[in-house]
């Protein structure tokens, strides 16, 4: 029950946090996507289902505050959760470089999954966007992911998740 | 204190697949349905998140407001608010006379012409931004139940700022005009050329399909054509910068400077019905009255 509330607050925090606050702090006019940084780790840390009912939940949510369609975020910020639960059983050790790596990865597969669905676009106009808002973007995801991540470590004192962690 | 459960049984890992599997298969299956499902609960839960949201956009706008007020120099600021209100408000009074000049020489045979209506609108407030990056579009602090529906036409008094896509009972989403996503009718002031206007992605506009016959040059001022969509005729768009004429293509398309900085907007006004009222007044006076948010 307190990790529910936890994870209500959480979604509802989030809302304000990505579309007022953080559009002060966007560089380039690009800012981070929290949504899917959250999910990537929730997914992490709490195992690949609580990853991808914390994804839908946040994909949903943030989708009443975009112009995007339904979907979209539901499978990119749900996906997120879930592959980022998956992935972290499969390496040695989950550092904030590991998760770094694999949030660059996930943000760049959403974000051309967004791009290319995209209907009016033109071949120029979806270069430049996957140029100047999807690879910019993964690479704030993957900062922003690894700092929580390493913050979250410093602040529970939470040892590295290492193999005889996950199969002993 | 937090408990790190890294230990996923395989039916856990199983239950997860399976339900996203569900999930893609649901919505690539039925689109519409699931979007219906999901709308009903956007009503209660978009209340639920207006709260926070409204306490942090106070905050946001208190600090935004000590900022100006304090921080920087007060009375430069207060001047150059009240300096930009006067220009948008004469912008918008400018394109309304330019669109009454070019009627009433088009119209000097007839005896007599029918005045244009003012279109009923509601006040808003910009109170945040597009949650993803894919998408140029604002958030007002008003929603359905103060008469806001999908596909309204959204403005300021100089001019146009976008359309509303999605609404909750306490919030609306407008997609920008900058949005290649968005597309609105517009009409060429000086030729009487219509078109559309489509946002691109790098922040301005362009006006597809011109007849290739058409006389459009730089500096032409692109207008509302009033045909479709959710404005009256005549509401300014922006200004021609550069014309593209393809050999052989069946049109021209002209790139546009949009006439509202639509990054900097934070007071906007939206159409409730376009054609809604009429009035003998000019808007000036009765848009000032209705445009407290």
């Amino acid at each position: 029950m307190r990790k529910f509330l936890l994870y209500v607050g959480l979604v509802l925090l989030l809302v304000p946090l990505q579309t007022i606050l953080l559009p002060h702090v966007a560089i380039w006019d690009i800012k981070p996507d929290l949504g899917l940084v959250v999910a990537a780790l929730v997914g992490v840390l709490a195992g690949e289902l609580e990853g991808l009912l914390v994804g839908l939940a946040i994909g949903w949510i943030l989708n009443l505050y975009s112009a995007g369609d339904l979907w979209l975020n539901l499978v990119t910020t749900g996906g997120a959760g879930l592959f980022a639960g998956l992935l972290a059983k499969q390496v040695a050790e989950i550092t904030p470089t590991i998760l770094s790596i694999g949030l660059l990865l996930l943000s760049l597969a959403g974000g051309l999954v967004a791009v290319f669905s995209m209907m009016h676009a033109t071949m120029s106009e979806t270069w430049w966007m996957v140029r100047f808002v999807v690879v910019p973007q993964a690479c704030f995801d993957a900062v922003v992911g690894a700092a929580l991540l390493w913050l979250i470590e410093q602040r529970f004192a939470m040892p590295r998740f290492g193999m005889l962690d996950r199969y002993s | 204190m937090w408990m790190v459960n890294v230990r996923s049984s395989h039916g856990a890992r199983r239950l997860a697949l399976g339900m996203f599997a569900l999930l893609l298969a649901v919505l690539f299956l039925f689109p519409g349905q699931s979007q219906g499902l999901l709308d009903i609960l956007d009503g209660p839960v978009g209340q639920v998140v207006r709260l926070p949201l409204e306490a942090v956009s106070s905050l946001d706008q208190g600090i935004s407001d000590m900022w100006q007020q304090y921080v920087s120099l007060q009375h430069v600021a207060d001047e150059n608010r009240r300096l930009r209100q006067e220009m948008e408000w004469l912008r918008g009074e400018n394109s309304q006379l330019r669109e009454a000049a070019a009627a009433t020489q088009r119209l000097t045979s007839l005896l007599q012409f029918k005045e244009q209506a003012l279109p009923s609108m509601v006040a808003a407030q910009v109170i945040g931004r597009d949650s993803s990056n894919r998408y140029k579009s604002v958030i007002l602090n008003k929603g359905e139940s103060d008469g806001i529906q999908k596909d309204m036409g959204v403005i300021t008094p100089a001019g146009v700022v976008g359309r509303v896509v999605k609404t909750t009972g306490a919030t609306s989403v407008v997609l920008l005009l900058t949005d290649p996503n968005n597309a609105i009718a517009g009409l060429i002031q000086r030729t009487r050329d219509e078109g559309i206007v489509e946002g691109v992605p790098q922040g301005r506009a362009k006006l597809k399909y011109i007849p290739m016959l058409s006389a459009v040059k730089e500096g032409d001022r692109v207008v509302t054509s009033g045909l479709v969509g959710g404005f009256p005729r005549g509401l300014a768009i922006g200004t021609i910068t550069s014309i593209d004429r393809e050999e052989g293509a069946l049109f021209q398309t002209a790139e546009l400077v949009p006439e509202v900085d639509v990054n900097r907007v934070e007071e906007v006004l939206v159409i409730q019905a376009p054609h809604g009222q009429t009035a003998e007044t000019v808007a000036r006076p009765e848009i000032g009255v209705q445009a407290q948010p």
